[in-house]
């Protein structure tokens, strides 16, 4: 008992620190979020604020530049997930079977990832420009020069290709790790039956590979929807607001228009609905996985 | 056992304290090299770190201030550092708001003026004699003075200049009118006309013009507005419904429209086109002078005056402003801070600004102490313009949300071909509803 209660003292010493630290910078800011996001705080004049219940959320619903946002933040979800995830996965597939260099291809691919996203976004407003080497490229196959972040049809697919670009090394180094943990002897198996290369990506690889595509799917739609800095350096949200997404939407309203309220309450609605949406995610490829083990027991 | 748990109380006790000791405490005299018994302690924030040009003249100016004062005041100042949209500066001034610690006194960007002043942030400065308002620029008087009380003075002053090529222009026949006659909407548009040929062999464009996402925008173009009898919103700053949505703005939106449709501009923005010679003008900010001599020196820059609308009366309305200084309402020694706010923004400290900096001073003898200002005929254009033109920026509480209004009108209506009335009926709708808090109190 008194060993019991040592060893729980030592451990409340060990955590405490990080418990405190948590307490004030996250849990603490999360709690006044959502008590701020009741309010009418004005950061310039904090002693006039009301509790407004719900108007700030009737408001927010409204509000065209939130609800554009909303949805361009969503669109970027849907072009950069299958495009990082599947992209991630060939990549993955094919240096694990490059025999020659494959120390190269792993540092190259991975070298934008520990770059910083200011710096890639930097790089590639020079790529994208109307004179820059892509539209040079371009124009030896005779395409004309396209406006790429320059206009706001094209801006938000090329945000998210050099997103893409950026990110996925970082999954395709998870992928290349759990390919290598794929048992060998089930490939000689299949090599036995006389299996084609697509029925062995298809029964083995993506079957043993499922944990972690629920993980790199769940990462790349959670850090899409946290896209800012991207837009932020490359459009400045632009043009015709077709780069603005959610956490700009956030930022601008509480920094630069000091509307503190107002921005807890998008900042709530968010967090609220990627919550959901997580959670949905983890369901859906939850289910199917506990279907697939069932089929394993019931082969046995 | 029970060093275990003095540990555990230990560690609590130093996360406990590391986090709540940021408060601010004045020091005694004696505890800061220079700040003597009998003098009255003043804090100062600037939005520079001290290893710049800029935060450099601050500390001068500081310490100038307090041998000046010696034995009176006593000045110590703070290095705020400040990202492009203003960042970490103004969240610390938000903090402080909040949790108490403003400083005495601290730096104010111009259009923010009216937001801290109404919403008693800064105070009035004291009484300035007319004598001591006369040293400065009528524009940084505008700047400075809300609701008819003058709260903040800017050490420097900053225009925006209608650069031209000379080659360019010459090689079109192309001849530039003095600072009291400046071209016309429509003359302009010819003379774009005329240069049009000459720049298209250069593969580039009559003009250097974009929309930047920023303060850029609104700064750099308000004169269109405003020559042609335009505004953003009221004097009273607080109601933009019939102004903001003038015909004398719709009839702006469409001369901008015809200089893109003209091909006088690109639809995109391209890097640098003026300063690689492909076109023939360009609207930037006074710092391109310096820009061009020191980068990009086979340039042969000139300056013409800002163009006006064909229905120009001959008033005001070249751009002006940058960084001011204010009296907190924090402080309670009012007649000091205001002493500081004054040599910050004089003379010596103007000086000093444009020697290391090449920030335009915001004082009449500075300018004079100059040279350049009478030989450079770039820098005399600017000058001449500044002081004889130089128009305030809005003066409203919301004015953040006037500027990216602009901006996005701007960019909307011209760039992307969207209606010009309904984009200017939907950003009153949303200066209106930033405009709320303000008008309740009424």
């Amino acid at each position: 008992m008194k060993k019991k209660t040592s060893d729980s003292l030592l451990g409340m010493a060990f955590f405490g620190p990080a418990l405190v630290l948590l307490t004030v910078f996250l849990f603490l800011p999360m709690l006044l979020t959502l008590i701020f996001s009741f309010t009418d705080f004005f950061a310039l004049n904090p002693a006039l604020t009301h509790f407004t219940g719900l108007d700030n959320y009737f408001q927010i619903l409204k509000d065209e530049d939130f609800r554009q946002a909303f949805f361009n933040t969503v669109q970027f979800v849907i072009i950069i997930v299958p495009l990082q995830g599947l992209g991630a996965l060939g990549m993955a597939l094919l240096i694990n079977r490059v025999t020659y260099c494959k120390k190269y291809f792993k540092v190259a691919f991975f070298v934008p990832v520990v770059m910083s996203l200011a710096v890639v976004s930097t790089l590639w407003i020079q790529i994208y420009s109307p004179e820059g080497i892509l539209n040079s490229l371009l124009s030896l196959f005779g395409i004309p020069a396209q406006p790429f972040i320059n206009s706001a049809g094209q801006a938000l697919p090329s945000i998210a290709v050099m997103s893409a670009w950026q990110g996925v090394g970082y999954q395709m180094i998870i992928f290349l790790g759990g390919l290598q943990a794929i048992n060998p002897a089930l490939y000689e198996a299949a090599d036995m039956d006389h299996a084609t290369p697509w029925q062995k990506f298809k029964d083995i690889t993506l079957p043993e590979l499922k944990p972690l595509c629920v993980f790199v799917f769940i990462t790349i739609t959670i850090g899409a929807f946290r896209m800012l800095v991207q837009p932020m350096v490359m459009t400045g949200g632009g043009p015709s607001h077709s780069t603005y997404t959610v956490v700009y939407d956030i930022y601008e309203t509480g920094t630069v228009n000091w509307e503190i309220g107002l921005a807890s309450t998008m900042a709530i609605i968010f967090a609220f609905f990627v919550m959901i949406l997580t959670i949905i995610q983890t369901v859906l490829t939850s289910d199917k996985e506990d279907k697939h083990a069932d089929k394993k027991t019931k082969a046995k | 056992m029970k060093k275990k748990k003095t540990a555990a109380l230990l560690f609590s006790a130093i996360a406990v304290s590391v986090l709540t000791g940021c408060g601010r405490k004045e020091p005694s005299p004696g505890d800061i090299a220079g700040y003597d018994d009998g003098e009255q302690y003043l804090s100062i924030w600037v939005h520079s770190i001290e290893d710049t040009e800029e935060g450099q003249c601050y500390r001068k100016s500081v310490d100038a201030f307090n041998e000046l004062y010696d034995g009176t005041y006593f000045a110590d100042i703070e290095f705020v550092p400040r990202n492009d949209s203003g960042g970490g500066y103004s969240d610390k001034i938000n903090a402080s708001v909040m949790s108490g610690g403003l400083p005495d006194v601290l730096t104010v960007d111009g259009p923010n003026i009216a937001a801290y002043a109404s919403n008693g942030i800064i105070q009035p400065l004291a009484g300035l004699t007319e004598e001591e308002r006369s040293v400065y620029l009528p524009s940084i008087i505008d700047q400075g003075t809300y609701d008819h009380k003058l709260y903040a003075l800017g050490a420097m002053e900053s225009s925006v200049g209608l650069y031209y090529n000379k080659e360019i222009l010459a090689e079109a026949g192309v001849t530039v009118p003095d600072t009291e006659h400046p071209w016309t909407f429509s003359e302009f548009l010819e003379i774009l006309g005329k240069v049009k040929p000459v720049t298209d062999a250069k593969n580039g464009y009559a003009i250097d013009m974009t929309f930047p996402v920023g303060e850029a925008t609104i700064y750099y173009y308000a004169p269109f507005f405003w020559s042609n009898g335009g505004d953003f919103i009221d004097e009273s700053g607080l109601n933009a419904e019939g102004v903001l949505n003038s015909p004398e703005n719709l009839e702006t939106l469409q001369y901008f429209k015809q200089i893109l449709e003209n091909g006088y501009m690109s639809p995109v923005k391209i890097t640098d086109l003026f300063e690689s010679g492909r076109a023939a003008f360009k609207f930037d900010g006074a710092w391109e002078v310096n820009t061009i001599y020191s980068s990009y020196p086979d340039i042969s820059l000139g300056v013409a005056p800002y163009i006006v609308s064909d229905h120009w009366d001959g008033g005001r309305y070249t751009p002006t402003g940058s960084w001011a200084f204010a009296a907190s309402s924090a402080t309670e020694h009012l007649e000091g801070a205001t002493r500081l706010v004054q040599y910050m923004s004089g003379v010596e400290s103007g000086k000093r600004l444009w020697e290391e900096s090449r920030s335009f001073p915001s004082t009449y003898e500075a300018f004079n102490s100059s040279p350049i200002f009478q030989e450079d005929e770039n820098y005399n254009a600017l000058y001449k313009q500044l002081s004889n033109y130089g128009h305030p920026r809005s003066k409203t509480p919301v004015y953040p949300q006037v500027s990216a209004s602009v901006q996005s009108i701007l960019e909307n209506v011209v760039l992307t071909g969207m209606d010009a009335q309904t984009e200017l009926d939907q950003s009153i709708e949303r200066i209106n509803a930033k405009l709320k808090r303000y008008r309740a109190d009424e």
